[in-house]
Order: C-alpha cells, then sequence, then structure tokens
C-alpha cells in the first residue's frame, strides 16, 4: 500500500534478470480444452537472421505463483500486458525459485519470466530496457570500470552507466537500516541482560558469605579468598552462556524454519556463527569477572566475624 | 507497618537494590518499545491512510497503489461510474510516473503526480498555492517538495524544464514542458529523500502524450458513512468495495483495513520481534525480582521467624515480602517509563531511515492504552515473581528457623 518508488528502484537494480525490460502482467488459465490460438500482434521489429521464436512463446513461472494457482510444466495460459484484456496464449516452459534474496522477502508478489522481445512486444516498450549488465575483462582491473564508466557517463543521454559496487551499496541502504537496528536493539539487550547477570552473579556471590568467612577464619589470605570467589564466578557465567548459546542455536533453527515457511524462501533469518558465540561467552566471562571482583572486594575487605553476623 | 519493613528490607542492600531496580528499568524500557513497534506501526499507517478521509483505493487489477508503473485506461468512465454510486461522496484520480526536471545545467529525475487540486489527499499545501488547470490542457504550473527545490536549487516563481524519458540513439528528450513552481507542498506518501512534484492530472496525461491519455494510476474514494457506527460504516465500505470489484474487473478496490493487513504482512517481522523482546523483556523481569526476593527471603529466614514469633500472621509476612516486589517494580516502571520513550525516539530515528517509505510513517507510537496495559502486566508479574518465596518464607517453621539462626 505505501508508495516506494525508491524502493522499488533498488529493488529493481538488485534484480538477477539484468537484461530484461519490467513490465506489469496479467495472466490467466486458458480452459484446458483450448487449443492456443494465435499469437495477436505481429513483432513490430524486422526479422534479424536466426531462429523465428515459436508461435506460441514459453515463459518461466515462478514457483510460489505456480504452487498457488495449480500450474504446471506444459500448461498453457493467457499472458496480457493489462488486466481485463484477452491477452495472449503462453506456455509454461519452466518454473524457477527465486534466489535467497533479502529485499524480495517481504513482498508476496508473482513473477514471470519472459525472452526480453516477448516483454517487450507485450507491453509495448519495443527496443526498450530498464537496465544491461556490461562484464568488464576481468583481466583489465578495476581501473578498466572506472575508466570505462567515465567514458560511458560522458556521452551518455537519458541513462547513466553505474559500477556494481556503488549499485550494491546504495541498494543495501534497506539493510543498513535494518542492521543499525538490530544493533540498536542488540545493544539495549546486551545492557539488560548485563545488568541481570551482574546482578544474580552479585547475590550468588554475597550468598557465600558465611562460606567466606570460614575460609578467611580458617586462615586463607584475602588475596586467595578473592581469587576463589571470581573464579567460581567466571565459572558460573561461561557455564551460563554457554547453555545461552546452546539456546541461541536451538533458537536459529526454529527462527529460520517458521520464516522460511512464512515468506517461501530459503534465506537465512537467524545464523550463530562461532564469533557471535565467542562474543556471547567472552561478554559473559567478563561481566563474571566484573560481578565476581565486585562481590570478592566487598567480602574480603568485610572482617570475617561481621560476615559471620558477629 | 508492612510497607516499612518491606522499604527497610530493600535499603538494607543498596547495590542489590538499585542493580534490580536498574534491570528491571530496562526490563520495562524494552516492554515499552517494543508494545509501541507493535502497535506503532498500524496507528500511524491508518492515521496517514485515513488522514484524508478516503477509506478505499482503486488501482490497476492486482497491484497496490504506486507499488508498480501499472496504470488503467479510460480514466473518465471510470471515475465517473464510481462518482454515480450513491454512497461514494468524492472520487479523487492521480497518475503517477517519472519525469526529468531541469534548470540550468542541474537536473533532477523526479516523481511526478498528476491530481484534481479540489479533491487530491496527495499532499498539503505549505506555500503558494494550488497550479491551475489551462483551458488547452498544456503542462504550466506545478507545486513541488522541498527535496525537488533544494536538490534543483529553485524556489517558488521559478521556471523549470520537464521532460518525459530521453532516447539515447536520438539523443533527444521525449516530451517537454516548462512549468513554474507555484507552490510547495508536503507530499504525505512520498518518502522524504524523493523530488516530487504535482500539476493537474489532466495537464499531466497531455504532457505525457499516448501514454498518458486518460490513463490513473489509482483513484482514492471516500464512502458516505456519517452517522453509521463502526460496524455499519465496514458494511458500508466493503458492500462498495464489492461494488467497484464487481463492476469493474481491470481493477482492484482496496479497503483501508487491507491495506493496512497487507502492510503488516510486509512489516510482519517487526511485529513479531516485538513480540518476542517484549515477552523477553517481561521473563527478565520476572526472573529478576523472584531471584533477587528469593535469596532476600533465603537471608532473613531468621528475621521473618522472628516476626512470626511475636505474632505476625503468615498473611502479613506474605505480604511484606510482596510489598518489596511491588516496590521494585514501581521504581523500575517508573524509571523504565522515561528510558523508553528516549530510546523508542532513537530506535524511530534508525527505522525512519528506511528508503521508499513516507516521511510521515512512524514505527514507534506512543499509545496510552496498550503501553500502560503492558506496564501495569509487568508490575503485576513483578508483584506476584515474589509470591513464591513470600509463600515460601510465610510457612517457614518459627522453632527450626529460630535455632538454625542461633547456631549460626
Amino acid at each position: 500500500m505505501t508508495r516506494l518508488p525508491k524502493t522499488r528502484e533498488a529493488i529493481r537494480r538488485l534484480a538477477v534478470a539484468l537484461c530484461a525490460t519490467v513490465g506489469v502482467v496479467a495472466w490467466q488459465p486458458l480452459p484446458a480444452q483450448s487449443a492456443p490460438g494465435p499469437v495477436i500482434g505481429a513483432p513490430r521489429d524486422p526479422l534479424v537472421p536466426g531462429r523465428r521464436p515459436p508461435l506460441v512463446r514459453g515463459i518461466a513461472v515462478d514457483e510460489r505463483l505456480a504452487s498457488d494457482a495449480g500450474v504446471q510444466v506444459g500448461d498453457t495460459l493467457r499472458l496480457s500486458a493489462e488486466a481485463g484484456t484477452v491477452g495472449e496464449p503462453v506456455v509454461v516452459s519452466a518454473l524457477v525459485r527465486r534466489a535467497a534474496d533479502p529485499s524480495e522477502v517481504a513482498r508476496s508478489e508473482y513473477r514471470v519470466r519472459l525472452h526480453l522481445d516477448h516483454l517487450q512486444r507485450l507491453t509495448g516498450s519495443a527496443d526498450r530496457v530498464d537496465r544491461f549488465a556490461v562484464a568488464i575483462n576481468a583481466e583489465a582491473g578495476p581501473a578498466a570500470v572506472d575508466s570505462f564508466l567515465a567514458g560511458v557517463n560522458h556521452v551518455a543521454f537519458g541513462f547513466r552507466a553505474h559500477a556494481s559496487r556503488d549499485v550494491a551499496v546504495q541498494s543495501s541502504r534497506t539493510f543498513q537500516v535494518v542492521d543499525r537496528f538490530h544493533r540498536a536493539i542488540g545493544g539495549i539487550t546486551i545492557v539488560a541482560s548485563a545488568v541481570f547477570l551482574l546482578c544474580i552473579l552479585l547475590l550468588k556471590v554475597e550468598e557465600r558469605r558465611r562460606a567466606v568467612a570460614a575460609l578467611r577464619l580458617a586462615g586463607l589470605s584475602r588475596r586467595t579468598v578473592a581469587l576463589s570467589v571470581i573464579a567460581e564466578a567466571a565459572v558460573v557465567a561461561v557455564l551460563g552462556s554457554a547453555a545461552g548459546a546452546a539456546i541461541g542455536w536451538v533458537a536459529t533453527l526454529l527462527v529460520n524454519a517458521h520464516y522460511q515457511r512464512v515468506f517461501r524462501t530459503p534465506l537465512t533469518f537467524a545464523l550463530l556463527t562461532p564469533r557471535i558465540a565467542l562474543f556471547a561467552v567472552a561478554l559473559s566471562l567478563l561481566l563474571g569477572i566484573v560481578a565476581g571482583s565486585l562481590a570478592a572486594w566487598r567480602l574480603v575487605r568485610t572482617p570475617p566475624l561481621t560476615l559471620l553476623g558477629r | 507497618m508492612r510497607a516499612t519493613l518491606a522499604w527497610a528490607a530493600l535499603r538494607r542492600h543498596p547495590m542489590r537494590t538499585l542493580l534490580a531496580v536498574f534491570g528491571l528499568a530496562i526490563a520495562a524500557a524494552l516492554l515499552l518499545d517494543m508494545v509501541m513497534l507493535a502497535t506503532g506501526m498500524r496507528a500511524s499507517f491508518r492515521s496517514l491512510l485515513t488522514s484524508q478521509g478516503y477509506q478505499l483505493r482503486v488501482t490497476p487489477k492486482g497491484t497496490l497503489p504506486f507499488d508498480t508503473e501499472a496504470s488503467v485506461g479510460g480514466a473518465a468512465a471510470l471515475v465517473a461510474s464510481l462518482r454515480s454510486h450513491p454512497d461514494v461522496a468524492r472520487v479523487s484520480p492521480s497518475l503517477g510516473t517519472t519525469v526529468q526536471a531541469q534548470r540550468g545545467e542541474q537536473a533532477v529525475s523526479a516523481f511526478a503526480l498528476g491530481t484534481n487540486a479540489d479533491v487530491q489527499g496527495e499532499y498539503t499545501l505549505l506555500a503558494g498555492r494550488e497550479p491551475s488547470m489551462p483551458a488547452d490542457s498544456t503542462i504550466r504550473e506545478a507545486i513541488v517538495n522541498a527535496t525537488f527545490l533544494t536538490r534543483l536549487g529553485v524556489s517558488l516563481g521559478d521556471t523549470v524544464d520537464l521532460s518525459t524519458e530521453r532516447s539515447a540513439q536520438l539523443r533527444q528528450s521525449g516530451r517537454r514542458g516548462r512549468v513554474v513552481i507555484v507552490g510547495e507542498a508536503r507530499f504525505l506518501y512520498v518518502p522524504p529523500g524523493l523530488p516530487a512534484l504535482s500539476t493537474p492530472l489532466g495537464a499531466l496525461q497531455h504532457f505525457l502524450g499516448t501514454s498518458g491519455r486518460d490513463r490513473m494510476s489509482l483513484a482514492m474514494a471516500s464512502v458516505r458513512v456519517d452517522g453509521l457506527d463502526a460496524a455499519a460504516q465496514r458494511d458500508r465500505i466493503e458492500r462498495v468495495r464489492l461494488w467497484i470489484e464487481t463492476e469493474h474487473s481491470r481493477v482492484t478496490a482496496i479497503s483501508t483495513e487491507t491495506a493496512i493487513v497487507q502492510v503488516e504482512e510486509r512489516l510482519a517481522y517487526f511485529r513479531q520481534l516485538a513480540f518476542i523482546l517484549g515477552a523477553l523483556s517481561l521473563v527478565i523481569g520476572v526472573l529478576l525480582v523472584t531471584t533477587l526476593v528469593s535469596l532476600s527471603v533465603n537471608e532473613r529466614l531468621g528475621e521473618l521467624a522472628v516476626l512470626r514469633a511475636i505474632g505476625v500472621p503468615r498473611a502479613g509476612v506474605l505480604q511484606q515480602i510482596m510489598l518489596e516486589g511491588l516496590m521494585l517494580g514501581l521504581a523500575g516502571i517508573t524509571i523504565g517509563l522515561g528510558l523508553g520513550l528516549v530510546t523508542a525516539r532513537w530506535l524511530n530515528t534508525i527505522l525512519r531511515d528506511f528508503p521508499g517509505l513516507p516521511a510521515d510513517l512512524d514505527f514507534f507510537v506512543w499509545s496510552g492504552e496498550a503501553a500502560w496495559k503492558s506496564l501495569a502486566m509487568l508490575l503485576i508479574a513483578a508483584t506476584f515473581a515474589g509470591a513464591i518465596p513470600a509463600w515460601r518464607a510465610s510457612r517457614v517453621r518459627v522453632a527450626q528457623a529460630l535455632r538454625e539462626e542461633a547456631v549460626a
């Protein structure tokens, strides 16, 4: 419902079909007994040497559309540029699965793929394209790309050439925003869990005040007692975070299974990498040591008899 | 008396209490933010859609408004048909396209919107006046947004050249026209960084030539619902919507409710994230209070036994312990409320950078009822989180506890 010209443009830039005119087409299945009729409208461009396209052209259909509409390879459909018009018959030649593209995940629109000349004719946009991709000789290096861009844009009229890397940066703005949001939420949850951890560990250590007093009265040095308290807090923190990482891993499986089913995409939504797990454990360890140190400092500077309540 | 005792128990360990309150404040802030996120998008989008009084959007079949470049022909007849329905109060057709705008050496691609000024619901005029529709339909005047003015370095009264698509082979612009900027407007549905202009619908259709003749991208319809209750309003809007789809097979009619549902489907991720994080913050708050009160009770078993020994009833002990949870919860929620509003503003600023979203769309919107309900839920949860340790404390065996305390 929102009007998203910029998003649309970004998504288009990301689209895999680089050499196609993007059009909006409406489709309807032909009755099973109908024989394909003649192509409506002859190609406007003169024929060039090569193979003449078949009278009934083939299209590839998004597997999502195929599944929802019960379309199979070999089925004949009618395709038109505008709803309500008769359209021309086409044969479903292939079913295609979308790539795991995050920019399309929330869009539930259907897609069909046509040959370029077919779509140009269907949408009345002969000899027009939205974009085309140019591959520079890989051996020429990045300087050749810049030189090519400068050369093209110097004489460009009505179009502009962009390096793929620049397009990637521009079209990834959505993900940059999501990434910033995730980082912010992550920061808040880290602070919340840090306070929680600090509180729990502090209480856990304070619960040992009688044991600490006994150790001190038995002759153990303050340093030894403090180190044992810190070590205990660190072990609890590491064990807790390891258990948390395991729960997190199970959660990623559930999240991926759920969202892959909801959005019908092979995209990975949640990922627990060794780096993330290591970060969680390291942060917990650090917090455990801080909490343990704070508690140990409070315990060892208090006389043992006071700790015992005497 | 019990409140005094509970307060004294909390004051005995200031560091512990401070940490617990801080933890609860963060949990409350996160909960508030997530409630604002979950309810805010819907509220903000609804407010945006209904701000101009149109309940129905009519688009080319199978599309959402301006989500594709699709347009529908026979616009005049379609609009006349819509207006002929007795329950339709007014109809606002519009046509959207991309044009090149140039002044001197400066050129930008701009989103051009053809509308009828008397019924349009696309923009709010900020300065100047509406563009007039010339008798010969030639494009002559336009209103633009602030981004357009900035990007092209122009101001009200200036003249700019407009052109449709350019031919790379012939090195020629398509159709060309010259317009005077007669006003500045805030376009409700246009993203903030996109230059936009609006001209009379007929002028834009004429300017686009065959590709724009009698075409429109969208028609917004306002249904007469005055004096009807909410259910009757919904029924009438739905009746008109069905009538449009039955009468005109080339278009799709979308009600505000449907539009909200479709947008929610696209932004479902945020709602679900809000739900998960909100639930998590509630659990953290409960766990924090439970742990704290449990340990506090364990430490004070002897003291609680003394209270029981001098005649304090079990219910009294139970109330005192639960009061501690309530006090912690109250303090945490009070701080969390302020913290949540500040972080919501910060998070909203981040999400409003989403490319392509209307400038007026907010993700985090304060909803008093939802916020108070969620915070009250946290407060109740925090209070009852102390119920189990409190129950244990009230069941303490007085003689045994006193003996153990004496030995210790």
